[in-house]
């Protein structure tokens, strides 16, 4: 495994689990809180897998992005179906594109947020580059 | 029309009906009669749809006779019971959905109707397709074909049993982890996870919205291409869809390999998860098989398979906890124990500890895309080994033993599995072929190449 440093996730006291439990709000009966305990075992494993020492400007994954407002040149264009030959054309063109960029740098974003990015056009795609580089 | 052939593909129903050398009618017929005869073996239909499959046979054959062409007109499939069909029970192979009958078709059920697919049922899946195989549900978990005994993979168990048996000539699974890719390599048929956000979701039970997927599962390649045909477009209900790459999947895998990158994954299954040796002598034989057809076969590395493991199994946990956490507080006793012990810890993931897996995923994304620089596509094996006895298998798996299908997943790519070859015991073995984002028609190509220079799908289960 790769060597980055990880907060470890404490452990959690039989009494403590049964805490946590109640706040979530769970009526679990022995059996199924026995099974949660062997679980969440496992869980605490993984969890110290994934690398929490970030830099707290890095991008939070999370994200989502709004339709452009309304009037504008990128909303006609959102709310207008493209002629088929024209998506065509437009998808082909940008879909490499799009590869070489995610390939080139970490992405920011979620798969949903990277497959928006393919889309973008152009103009919109340097906007963005600069707003980056700011 | 004349008799039906045993055994058909998509691609050969479909050649038939058009030439009406084969009458839907009769192959829907002759479909639900194989059905009657060998489920009750297998347990891969929950629902059998007789008489809408009838009524839709009779519509497609109206239509061929009437001059319509389309290559799936009339071809007999069924679905994951995840997918909701509209006026079909659609259960998710769960007590808290037995009573749900949908009033709408799942987008790509909708897309494969509007195609001429006849519908012959609903498929097992593990429950909510994270909980099984279980045997604490109201309906039994789907058997392999190739060996009763044995596990089908999942979650799309019913799925690739249905195919592999023969009951249905292509079937449509879903992939969150490996629920399309596990059951093509234990039941030895080929299925194809897509690239996010190609084929809709919409009307599909979700599991982890931010890494499932919608797919076909087929006899063959080809027939996946040709499913994945009618199934790829863009759907604005569905917030991951994108418009994808105008091609023809099915046109696009007859271009030959030749001078086609191949990096072959062989740390993670010989390093990361230690395979059978079987899974390694396949593996150097699917090598040397897509060397033989002008690829430039290299080994290739991507970051360990468990950091991939552990930002899926995180992500899955938080995000199917969220979905079920009301019915897992009020009636947690009508899951699975499989289901709970694989969903409940997500009651205790931290925001901070989902956000890391999520941010980590981000690294990885952009880690595996730096390698398709390098290479066309990835292959790995799907699996450890063939299809391990259903009795040997632990509810907490996935997590005390890696899936390798995950990476994929995690990863945003394309991946398909294909038959790789057969056990000395008869069993099959899957290879999985990865593709950069956008890659399909890539991995189907491969996949189809590989599938007729080795010959695997001659060979079909004696049930």
């Amino acid at each position: 495994m790769s060597g980055f440093s990880a907060a470890p996730t404490p452990p959690i006291s039989p009494a403590e689990m049964q805490v946590l439990v109640s706040r979530a709000g769970l009526t679990l009966n022995p059996g199924q809180m026995a099974d949660l305990v062997l679980a969440w075992r496992q869980m605490v494993g993984l969890l110290g897998l994934i690398p929490r020492d970030r830099p707290m400007l890095d991008d939070q994954a999370l994200v989502f992005r709004l339709p452009p407002p309304a009037g504008t040149r990128e909303s006609h264009a959102a709310g207008k179906p493209a002629s088929p030959k024209r998506a065509a054309k437009k998808s082909v063109a940008t879909a490499p594109r799009a590869a070489k960029k995610q390939a080139a740098a970490p992405s920011s974003a979620g798969p949903s947020r990277a497959a928006g990015k393919k889309a973008a056009s152009p103009k919109r795609a340097a906007a963005n580059k600069a707003r980056r580089r700011r | 029309m004349t008799s039906i052939p045993p055994w058909l593909t998509v691609a050969e129903a479909g050649r038939l009906i058009a030439a009406k050398k084969l009458s839907p009618v009769e192959l829907a017929k002759a479909l639900l009669a194989r059905i009657k005869t060998v489920d009750p073996k297998i347990n891969a239909f929950l629902t059998i749809t007789e008489k809408p499959a009838m009524a839709a046979a009779r519509a497609a054959e109206r239509a061929v006779m009437a001059g319509t062409k389309h290559r799936l007109l009339g071809i007999p499939v069924a679905y994951k019971d995840i997918y909701e069909t509209a006026g079909v029970p659609t259960t998710a192979h769960s007590r808290i959905l037995q009573a749900n009958i949908p009033k709408h078709d799942a987008e790509a059920v909708r897309r494969l109707r509007e195609a001429g697919v006849v519908m012959l049922g609903k498929l097992a899946t593990h429950e909510f397709a994270i909980g099984g195989p279980a045997f604490d549900l109201p309906w039994p978990p789907a058997l392999n074909p190739w060996d009763t005994r044995r596990f089908t993979g999942g979650s799309s168990s019913g799925s690739g049993a249905a195919v592999a048996a023969g009951l249905a000539l292509g079937a449509l699974g879903s992939d969150t982890g490996g629920s399309i890719r596990l059951p093509a390599s234990f039941c030895g048929i080929a299925g194809l996870k897509p690239t996010p956000g190609l084929v809709s979701r919409r009307g599909v039970i979700p599991l982890a919205p931010s890494l499932d997927t919608a797919g076909p599962m087929a006899w063959t390649a080809e027939d996946c291409a040709i499913l994945l045909d009618a199934l790829a477009g863009h759907d604005p209900a569905d917030p991951a869809s994108v418009p994808g790459p105008s091609v023809s999947y099915a046109t696009a895998i007859a271009t030959p390999l030749k001078g086609l990158r191949v990096g072959v994954l062989r740390h993670v299954y010989e390093h990361d998860m230690p395979a059978a040796p079987e899974v390694h002598v396949a593996m150097n034989r699917a090598a040397a098989v897509l060397k033989s057809l002008g690829c430039r076969v290299e080994d290739a590395t991507l970051p360990p398979l468990q950091e991939y493991n552990a930002v899926g199994r995180v992500i899955i946990t938080s995000e199917a906890y969220a979905l079920h956490e009301a019915n897992l507080r009020t009636r947690p006793s009508d899951y699975s124990r499989a289901f709970r012990i694989r969903v409940l810890s997500g009651a205790l993931i931290r925001a901070a500890e989902y956000i890391a897996a999520q941010r980590r995923r981000t690294d990885l994304i952009a880690l595996t895309a730096k390698a398709f620089q390098r290479f066309d596509v990835l292959i790995s094996s799907p699996t450890l080994g063939a299809a391990p006895l259903l009795s040997e298998q632990r509810p907490d798996d996935g997590f005390a033993r890696p899936l390798l299908t995950t990476l994929a997943n995690v990863a945003a790519v394309p991946s398909m599995v294909v038959c790789a070859g057969f056990t000395a015991a008869g069993l099959p073995l899957g290879l999985e072929i990865m593709g950069p984002a956008w890659g399909d028609a890539t991995v189907l190509r491969v996949g189809h190449h590989f599938e007729r220079e080795t010959g695997t799908r001659d060979r079909r289960p004696t049930i």
